[in-house]
């Protein structure tokens, strides 16, 4: 079965690459990118908060450490206990700080510098975390090494609910930002939406083209817009071009053709001429005409898809096929073909060309005629199927081997029996002018049982 | 009958005359829309076969102008655009007929023939062969009153070789008159021969029908005294 469809390979694309939209893509590049930001933001930002927070200890404990030591430079050991009114544990409630000198029994190594760790500090029975500096130093002949702590719980407390409450506003960011981000590429490619309807898919020729502007503030869009307007221009004028192509072969082609036939009428009509002269001459005669009919074919086809024909009638099919079989009726009775029609109901086309519409139906009968054996038969059938109507020309005849379906409808293409004189444009200029007046069309057929052709008509019933 | 051809084509108005002067028919041409338009003006024509793709002046034009003066020609456009429009405007403005390059002048001639009984509504519009009436009018043929039942095709087809009668008139000739401009391809087959067959037949049933002669690989003749 030949399905004369020209979206199949469109749809045939969409099945295999499944394309997605830009909004769609744009939305989910945006996604990621901003989870990467965000998983970024939640393994940096706790290392750099904590080293913020122990930059600002260590200048403090630093600052400290050097204020003990200048009191017991001018004052001694003793002043700094004096100092203290309080027990150290009454002092250090909440473990936080805590300041420690004790006598040191080795030179340490590094005697003179300070040192900054992090050190689990046992302080009343409670093992605290404590940020500790630490320094040794030479008083009264004797080594002593001092140290003040602060508590980092605390701050690690703190540090955590930062991270956390930081996380969860990069999160909140995060997912309103992908969510204007949809709304934005969808209000941004509107345009684009539009460019394609109004642009592009309701043209059905250039001559209905309106070279106007889409209103677009996106550079790209207007430029879109601009390069599709003169893509079409270009198109136009070469339909320009070829409909004046057109006029120049008729006129050009059938003018000495038609010379050539009047002179050959004329040379015919002498009564001396030697019979096999004449004999010679009318076999002229047919190439003659069989030259003016391919012509005069091929331009009607070219005039159809130019679209020289107005769309602007109404017809009835079935007043239309009878006219059309009374027409043959002579060539029906010669073959002793048999017609049967069965409507179950008439349908009117709207927006057509009756005379178009008549061709297509004649070429279609008298092939049904003209392949159909002997005493066969011929059957018409119109019927409504899910809104469409169906018309079906069915016959009796020869029929078409299934690997010459696919042709039927090229130009030129014979491939019926050897004696066949026609020269393949009668089922072209049926396909041209059923794709004319988007009607479908598809044959079934089986050789030596007949050819079934279905023209499917969108649009309702009479 | 005056003619005028109006026709740029030299070649094609010659043949055309050369046919007509045959028939009997006093031939005037003209290559120009400027003096065909003379001619117009200062002589009676029975019939202007008019081209409107002439060179310099648009056929429409010319019809129109001589519309305008009032005379009574019949006039017959050809044209080689074949453009539906150009033949919806010219039978508009007036024209009698419409033929498409490439015709053939036994077309012509039959079309002037139709122009002319139309024209002059013909009373005796009838022609006789053989004892054989045809009626123009009513589309019968009848032998000594007994109606003989032809189809359309079969009538056209005597009707056309009784205009032509005593030539030869070719398979060809006669399927272009019967099919006429219809866009199809089976022109050498044997449709004529079957017609002529059952027209024989037909007429025989009633009188000797041997006045239809086989012109063997060409055509066919009616001779008639």
């Amino acid at each position: 079965m030949i399905r004369e469809d020209f979206n199949s390979k469109k749809i045939h694309f969409r099945l295999f690459f499944h394309p997605l939209k830009l909004q769609v893509k744009l939305t989910f590049y945006n996604a990621i990118f901003q989870a990467v930001i965000v998983i970024a933001i939640g393994i940096l930002l706790p290392i750099v908060i904590q080293r913020v927070v122990y930059n600002h200890i260590d200048t403090r404990l630093h600052a400290r450490a050097d204020k003990a030591l200048k009191i017991i430079q001018l004052g001694g050991l003793e002043n700094i206990v004096k100092d203290q009114e309080c027990t150290f544990d009454d002092y250090n409630i909440f473990k936080e700080e805590y300041v420690s000198i004790s006598p040191l029994s080795f030179m340490p190594h590094d005697f003179g510098k300070e040192r900054i760790e992090n050190l689990e500090r046992n302080i009343g029975n409670e093992v605290v975390k404590h940020r500790v500096i630490s320094k040794a130093f030479l008083y009264d002949n004797q080594l002593y090494q001092i140290e003040i702590g602060e508590g980092l719980s605390t701050i690690e407390q703190l540090n955590h609910i930062i991270n956390k409450f930081t996380l969860w506003m990069v999160v909140i960011i995060v997912l309103i930002s992908v969510l204007m981000n949809m709304t934005l590429a969808q209000v941004l490619l509107e345009p684009f939406n539009r460019i394609v309807t109004k642009k592009l898919k309701a043209i059905h020729h250039p001559n209905t083209f309106v070279e106007d502007h889409i209103k677009t503030s996106t550079y790209e869009f207007s430029y879109l817009d601009q390069s599709i307007n003169e893509m079409m221009m270009k198109i136009r004028d070469a339909f320009q071009i070829e409909r004046e192509f057109i006029t120049n072969v008729s006129h050009e082609l059938l003018t000495p053709i038609s010379i050539l036939q009047n002179r050959i009428e004329n040379i015919l009509s002498d009564q001396n001429l030697p019979h096999e002269v004449a004999l010679k001459i009318v076999e002229s005669q047919k190439t003659l005409v069989r030259l003016s009919k391919v012509i005069r074919a091929l331009l009607y086809i070219s005039k159809i898809e130019n679209e020289q024909f107005l769309k602007n009638e109404q017809v009835s099919l079935q007043p239309l096929l009878s006219e059309v079989i009374e027409e043959l009726e002579d060539r029906i009775q010669q073959k002793n073909i048999s017609v049967r029609e069965q409507w179950d109901c008439d349908f009117q086309l709207k927006n057509c060309n009756k005379s178009l519409m008549h061709t297509m139906l004649f070429n279609l009968v008298s092939n049904a005629i003209k392949y159909n054996k002997n005493d066969g038969e011929i059957f018409i059938s119109g019927s409504m199927k899910d809104d469409c109507f169906l018309l079906s020309i069915k016959d009796t005849g020869v029929g078409i081997s299934e690997d010459q379906l696919p042709f039927i409808f090229d130009r030129f293409k014979r491939f019926r029996p050897e004696d066949d004189v026609s020269y393949g444009l009668g089922l072209p200029i049926v396909r041209t002018i059923a794709n004319f007046h988007n009607i479908r069309m598809d044959i079934q057929s089986t050789p030596d049982a007949g050819t079934d052709f279905t023209l499917t008509f969108s649009g309702s019933a009479v | 009958m005056n003619v005028l051809i109006v026709e740029d084509e030299r070649q094609l108005s010659h043949e055309i005359e050369i046919f007509l002067t045959k028939q009997g028919y006093q031939c005037d041409v003209a290559f120009t829309g400027k003096s065909a338009s003379e001619k117009i003006y200062v002589n009676s024509y029975d019939f202007v076969l008019l081209d409107i793709g002439l060179p310099d002046y648009n056929g429409l034009n010319l019809l129109k102008e001589a519309k305008a003066t009032g005379k009574e020609s019949a006039f017959i456009i050809l044209t080689a655009r074949g453009s539906t429009d150009d033949k919806i405007s010219g039978l508009d403005l007036g024209a009698d007929d419409y033929l498409s390059k490439p015709f053939s002048l036994l077309e012509l001639q039959a079309r002037m023939q139709a122009i002319l009984r139309r024209k002059h509504g013909l009373k005796n519009n009838t022609i006789e062969i053989n004892g054989f009436v045809l009626d123009i009018q009513n589309r019968t043929v009848s032998y000594k009153s007994n109606p003989i039942n032809l189809t359309k095709k079969e009538f056209d087809i005597l009707h056309y070789m009784a205009l032509h009668k005593n030539r030869v008139i070719t398979r060809v000739q006669l399927t272009e008159h019967i099919w006429g401009d219809v866009l199809e391809e089976d022109y050498e087959s044997n449709y004529i021969d079957v017609h002529i067959k059952n027209l024989r037949k037909k007429l025989s049933v009633q009188h000797n029908a041997d006045f239809i002669e086989t012109v063997r690989g060409i055509g066919y003749r009616l001779n008639m005294a």
